[in-house]
């Protein structure tokens, strides 16, 4: 079955409010609620992303990262089977970081190898 | 694999509190606003570790190691002195066997709990900032939680918590060093600021309804702490619990099923609640011992008349008369004055009430508007003088801004002028 690469991208603005420890606990319900109800198409459950990075530029210059051209940082990642981006997409929109309003690339792998 | 579902409710928010107070004691309240950041990144990275991995056996243990660990790194970062930093990380060693026996650990925190909520409670920190501390840091509420709960903007609540911390550092203060006389002279003030609490979450009834009770709840748990610590307690701590559990019992009766107001008359008394009358009277009971009387004593006694009486009608009036002459002698705010009018008007008539509320001061009368209004309506009402009723309801709604409230005194206009 084709893999997804589910790439969680945050909002780059430093205004926003933390969220308090009750929302905090709320998202956490969300998050367990996803991997349970997708429980088989889970592959890898991924990881978050520090906000701190580099960037390697041609010529070996390296810039303080991360790379961020849009309003938008990549924040985490998970990897889904699906049958088609139809399901995968179906699978984001349950995913907390699109409930609570954030954006999700997907990506097929190519599983070259 | 655990499941968060088991993490009991508001787990995170008191968890907070907790952390704020082990980690304050561990790296100094001078380092507060660092160890509310590294809690915060402990718990985000909770969001991440545990729904992949599963919630761990401890999670309490898991948050502190975590949040202590990030705060060692970030002050290792900082290049602080390392006689102190060395000092830091020997405890943070020893801890991770003191966290295995839980029930250690668990009493432990209560104690250091209570010490930060004495801490915010300092008489140099203004009480409007008090109120807001001891809810970001010991209650674990976010900025813009406190902002709902106590109807102000969350920039206003930002401005409180930088004073309060301002204050903090201005005088050094450390946990470690309060002293047994310093726990003793601040317990009334403590006691003030969760009254204070309590009274934001019950008084209005508009804003964001769960937050308010949160407030209310929130309240009876730091009350409780402070009477269930063998320092800290006081009879008046008690008689605060009892007071506290009283007025949540009838909290369900005080609005319909609209959400509209409903007066103390007119309420269904048996959706008030058995079992926090009787838990409130334990903790009366406990009140009870010792000498001192305190405001919160009286005042349960008041609270205690309303709910034993089976019907309005039924309310002994004189006997609440007569507690309020009591805390009047004590305790003489305006909002005590104008209920102790209105109990006078029901043993001595609505013409000696009315003249009582006529005498209370213009400075006094501002702080309790638009209750007073509303009081002057209902009074003049029953001397048959249905012009004045309406005209003071008239002006309660100029000044009403709850919507509930709004309604309530809509009708009554509607009502008076069918009447005429």
């Amino acid at each position: 079955m084709p893999k997804y690469l589910l790439i969680y991208r945050d909002s780059a603005e430093p205004q926003q409010p933390q969220p308090s420890p009750e929302e905090m606990q709320g998202f956490l319900k969300m998050w367990d609620g996803w991997f349970q109800q997708f429980e088989g198409k889970i592959v890898d459950g991924g990881d978050g992303l520090l906000p701190t990075g580099r960037v390697l530029k041609p010529g070996g210059v390296v810039a303080d990262g991360p790379y961020v051209e849009a309003k938008e940082m990549i924040g985490g990642y998970s990897v889904v089977s699906a049958n088609s981006y139809d399901e995968a997409i179906e699978i984001a929109k349950h995913c907390p970081i699109a409930v609570i309003g954030g954006a999700i690339e997907i990506r097929q792998l190519a599983e070259y190898n | 694999m655990n499941s968060t579902s088991q993490l009991v409710e508001h787990f995170f928010r008191h968890e907070y509190g907790r952390l704020v107070a082990l980690l304050t004691r561990d790296f100094g309240v001078r380092n507060l606003e660092l160890a509310e950041d590294v809690i915060q990144s402990a718990m985000s990275r909770a969001l991440v570790v545990w729904p992949r991995s599963g919630t761990p056996t401890e999670p309490s243990a898991w948050l502190y190691r975590t949040a202590k660990n990030l705060a060692i790194d970030n002050l290792r970062r900082q290049k602080l002195a390392q006689g102190f930093l060395d000092a830091a990380i020997a405890v943070s060693e020893e801890s991770s066997t003191t966290i295995a026996t839980l029930p250690h650990f668990d009493s432990e925190i209560g104690d250091e709990t209570l010490r930060l909520l004495f801490l915010c409670c300092h008489p140099a920190i203004a009480v409007d900032s008090q109120v807001a501390l001891a809810l970001k840091t010991v209650s674990g509420f976010g900025v813009h939680e406190i902002a709902l709960g106590l109807l102000t903007t969350s920039a206003n609540i930002e401005k409180r918590l930088t004073r309060a911390k301002e204050k903090m550092r201005e005088l050094h203060l450390e946990l470690s060093e309060m002293t047994f006389t310093e726990v003793l002279e601040r317990r009334e003030a403590v006691l003030s600021t969760i009254y204070l609490i309590f009274n934001e979450g019950y008084a209005a009834t508009t804003g964001d309804v769960p937050i308010r009770l949160d407030l209310c709840w929130e309240a009876i748990r730091l009350a409780k702490m402070v009477a269930a610590h063998p320092v800290a307690d006081s009879p008046a701590a008690h008689a605060l619990v009892a007071l506290l559990l009283l007025h949540t019992a009838r909290m369900d009766g005080r609005l319909d099923t609209e959400g509209g107001v409903v007066l103390l008359a007119q309420q269904d008394r048996t959706r008030w609640d058995g079992g926090l009358m009787r838990e409130a009277m334990a903790y009366a009971q406990n009140a009870a011992r010792g000498a001192e009387l305190s405001r919160y004593h009286i005042e349960t006694a008041i609270a205690w008349e309303h709910c034993r009486a089976p019907d309005f009608s039924g309310t002994n009036w004189e006997r609440i008369v007569e507690l309020y002459r009591l805390l009047l002698d004590r305790f003489a705010t305006p909002m005590i004055r104008l209920n102790a009018a209105v109990a006078r008007s029901y043993v001595e008539g609505p013409e000696v009430g009315h003249d009582l509320l006529l005498k209370l001061a213009d400075s006094d009368r501002k702080q309790v508007r638009p209750w007073w209004d509303c009081c002057m309506a209902q009074l003049n009402e029953r001397r048959g003088q249905h012009n004045s009723a309406r005209s003071h309801w008239l002006d309660a709604l100029a000044l009403a801004t709850a919507e509930p409230q709004r309604a309530f005194i809509r009708k009554q206009i509607e009502r008076l002028s069918i009447k005429k």
